[in-house]
């Protein structure tokens, strides 16, 4: 159940709340060049959609079984060099930013030349824009959260399993598709405005943008609420409804105003 | 010394008349993330100029080895190794600041504007070339970065970089250093700086 | 040209750069790693001393060039089947009498995790103090939970009581007057606070030999009347 309510708040949280484009400025570009028309920037949501999501996969198993100290692989490899204890503690989190870009081309590549290959249609609608997705910050971002929730992290419970760690990326993609599909909507009404000349084209993008971000900090606080209501109620509230603990705890205050 | 003249022109050329943010729109993840106070906007300016000179000089020095096909490879693995420096530099001596910028100082290995400098000049020029042209669209995105978060600082705090400016009374207009803020800023300037351009177009003809 | 158009040299050329700059990396991890280590440590070493016994008596210790003992230890608390992990840094005077304790804990704020640091008095008694480690609260607003003045208000207050949150001023003893304008911040914060002190405070040892504790085994509760699970 509980892990039920944690994947339900990273989705709220990446799609919505925190959206990538509005809150995070991520993948600024794309919604900036890509957003005149309504059916290019679905595809263009699709396509960072599916590389997100790819790309979280694999960086998700590489940060977990190669960089953090004590991964698997790593341990492995340096165990024929070394001692397993001194092999354990091989850290490669400082290679983690070049092994993630690398990760997030390659893995372009590959579904370029797959969808190219066996899926003619969906390469038209977004092949074009697989290439710029390379160097879309959206996905390194997705990659980089992930990092940050897998190693360096104090509380093992809190570690994102792969689980948590697709729902970022799906999520985190949708919140860019609303973003991007919601942008070009209203550009493709602006066709029809007057717009100051100076402001044509990415001036009044960047505008609109602030203006829908405004909107989109209304959802701030919507994800702690929802904690509290599908979460153990917190304990205030539970001194309210016992009565006999607040008695408890009365005697206790006596005691301990005395004890000092 | 033949070259002289032109580097002193490409890095001329990267300040203002060819400005990476207001006139090329690149790197504006950065440019509207780090913004909302000046001295990240500053620290993130000058890791984009050291990641930009470096990799412009390492791309420039190797540009008669790298076939086509495998030079976005090197760009890549080149940007994101310097990054790395930049980023564990930071945290070892600025931890704070580091902690501040988050992701966004990863996050220059897909700034456009490097991958774009390294492509259009750094591959195609000699390395007195590339350094100047590095420095002047280095200096051009300081310009820009510092400009926004002026802006958004005074605006939104009433102070600049710790000492106030605008007398007590000024209320906080606490949007300015939210997300909206920066969109709204930047898109005001953009228009402004459009606005001048097409002022002086007009009086040319 | 030959040269660009053998595939060899490109090979080579690719693998030579990789080894070049991986040297480079290693050379820098090597170098600064430790350093980066000492700062992510030191973040919340620093706070320590002021925490527990306040400015003046801290400031008064480091101008005697005396440091504090502080041990690090890992309670994890039992509810419901969740459990929930505390780091609790024990702190003892030069001459081994124990003073307090600081408790790193988190929860959810208004925008994102708050993460804080609770000061104890060696008892658990007592707050002696609050910091804020980490939070994303509105900037102007909720992000006020970080300065002195309301932070202050967690002072001296009994561990013995629920703090509870009263807004407009005039907050009394076991109460914490919120910021005008992020309620939600202040009772993220002071809830963050009560479940820490509820589950930790009854934890805690009065140990005036900083060398017999570090062999104390994690302490473990299982409490399932109670609801305080937060994260």
């Amino acid at each position: 159940m509980d892990y039920f309510v944690d994947i339900l708040l990273i989705a709220l949280s990446a799609s919505i709340i925190n959206n990538f484009i509005f809150y995070y400025f991520v993948g600024i570009c794309p919604f900036v060049g890509v957003s005149k028309k309504v059916d290019m920037a679905f595809g263009m949501g699709c396509a960072v959609t599916f590389v997100m999501s790819i790309a979280a996969f694999l960086s998700w198993g590489i940060t977990v079984f190669v960089l953090i100290p004590g991964a698997p692989v790593s341990a492995f490899i340096a165990g024929f060099f070394t001692t397993p204890e001194a092999a354990a503690q091989i850290d490669l989190t400082v290679l983690s930013y070049i092994v993630y870009i690398f990760a997030i081309a390659s893995s372009v590549q590959f579904v370029e030349m797959y969808v190219k290959k066996f899926f003619p249609p969906l390469y038209r609608s977004f092949g074009v824009f697989l290439p710029l997705i390379t160097t879309n910050c959206a996905i390194l971002f997705a990659c980089l959260t992930i990092m940050s929730h897998v190693a360096g992290v104090d509380n093992p419970k809190e570690v994102w399993d792969l689980g948590k760690a697709m729902t970022l990326a799906l999520f985190g993609g949708l919140g860019f598709t609303i973003a991007i599909v919601i942008m070009a909507g209203i550009r493709e009404e602006l066709e029809l405005c007057d717009i100051p000349k100076p402001f044509e084209g990415a001036a009044i993008t960047l505008v609109i943008g602030g203006i829908i971000a405004i909107a989109f900090m209304g959802f701030t606080g919507v994800d702690s609420g929802v904690k509290k209501a599908l979460k153990p109620v917190p304990h205030v509230s539970q001194v309210q409804e016992q009565p006999q603990r607040v008695a408890l705890l009365n005697t206790k205050d006596c005691k301990g105003v005395i004890m000092p | 010394m033949a070259d002289q003249p032109t580097a002193t022109e490409r890095f001329v050329q990267g300040i203002l008349p060819e400005n990476p943010v207001y006139r090329q729109l690149l790197g504006l993840c950065a440019t509207l993330a780090v913004t909302n106070g000046m001295k990240p906007a500053l620290t993130m300016a000058v890791c984009v100029a050291f990641v930009l000179v470096c990799a412009n000089v390492v791309i420039s020095l190797i540009r008669n080895l790298l076939k086509p096909h495998l030079r976005i490879v090197v760009f890549t693995l080149t940007i994101a190794t310097f990054v790395t420096v930049a980023d564990r530099v930071l945290a070892a001596y600025m931890f704070q600041m580091s902690k501040t910028l988050g992701p966004y100082i990863p996050l220059i290995i897909v700034n456009c504007l490097i991958i774009c400098r390294c492509e259009v000049c750094a591959s195609k020029q000699n390395v007195v070339i590339a350094a100047a042209d590095a420095l002047g669209q280095s200096i051009g995105f300081g310009l820009a970065l510092a400009s926004i978060a002026a802006i958004r600082e005074i605006l939104g705090t009433g102070m600049l970089m710790g000492f106030r400016v605008l007398p007590s009374f000024w209320p906080d207009w606490v949007i300015m250093v939210l997300p909206p803020g920066a969109f709204i800023t930047l898109g005001l300037l953009l228009g402004l700086v459009n606005y001048i351009d097409f002022k002086r177009e007009q009086t040319r003809n | 040209m030959s040269l660009k158009n053998s595939n060899l040299v490109q090979a080579w050329l690719v693998l030579l750069l990789a080894t070049l700059f991986g040297t480079a990396l290693a050379g820098i991890q090597a170098k600064l790693g430790p350093v980066i280590e000492a700062n992510k440590v030191k973040e919340t070493m620093a706070k320590i001393p002021v925490l527990v016994l306040g400015e003046d008596l801290s400031a008064e210790l480091a101008a005697d060039n005396q440091s504090l003992t502080i041990k690090s230890r890992v309670i994890d608390v039992k509810k419901n089947g969740i459990t929930k992990f505390y780091t609790v840094y024990d702190v003892w005077l030069p001459e081994g009498k124990m003073v307090g304790h600081v408790v790193k804990a988190d929860g959810q704020g208004y925008a994102d995790k708050i993460e804080l640091l609770v000061g104890l008095d060696a008892q658990g008694k007592h707050i002696t103090g609050l910091f804020v480690l980490d939070q994303k609260e509105t900037p102007g607003l909720g992000a006020k939970i970080m300065e002195d003045a309301w932070r202050g208000q967690f002072k001296e207050k009994s561990t013995e009581k629920t703090l509870s949150v009263v807004k407009g001023g005039g907050a009394k003893e076991d109460e914490i007057d919120a910021i005008s304008g992020a309620t939600i911040s202040s009772r993220s914060v002071t809830g963050i606070v009560n479940t820490t002190v509820a589950n930790v405070a009854s934890q805690l040892q009065v140990t005036d030999n900083p060398a017999s504790n570090s062999k104390t085994p994690a302490v473990q509760t299982e409490d399932p009347g109670k609801n305080k699970e937060h994260s």
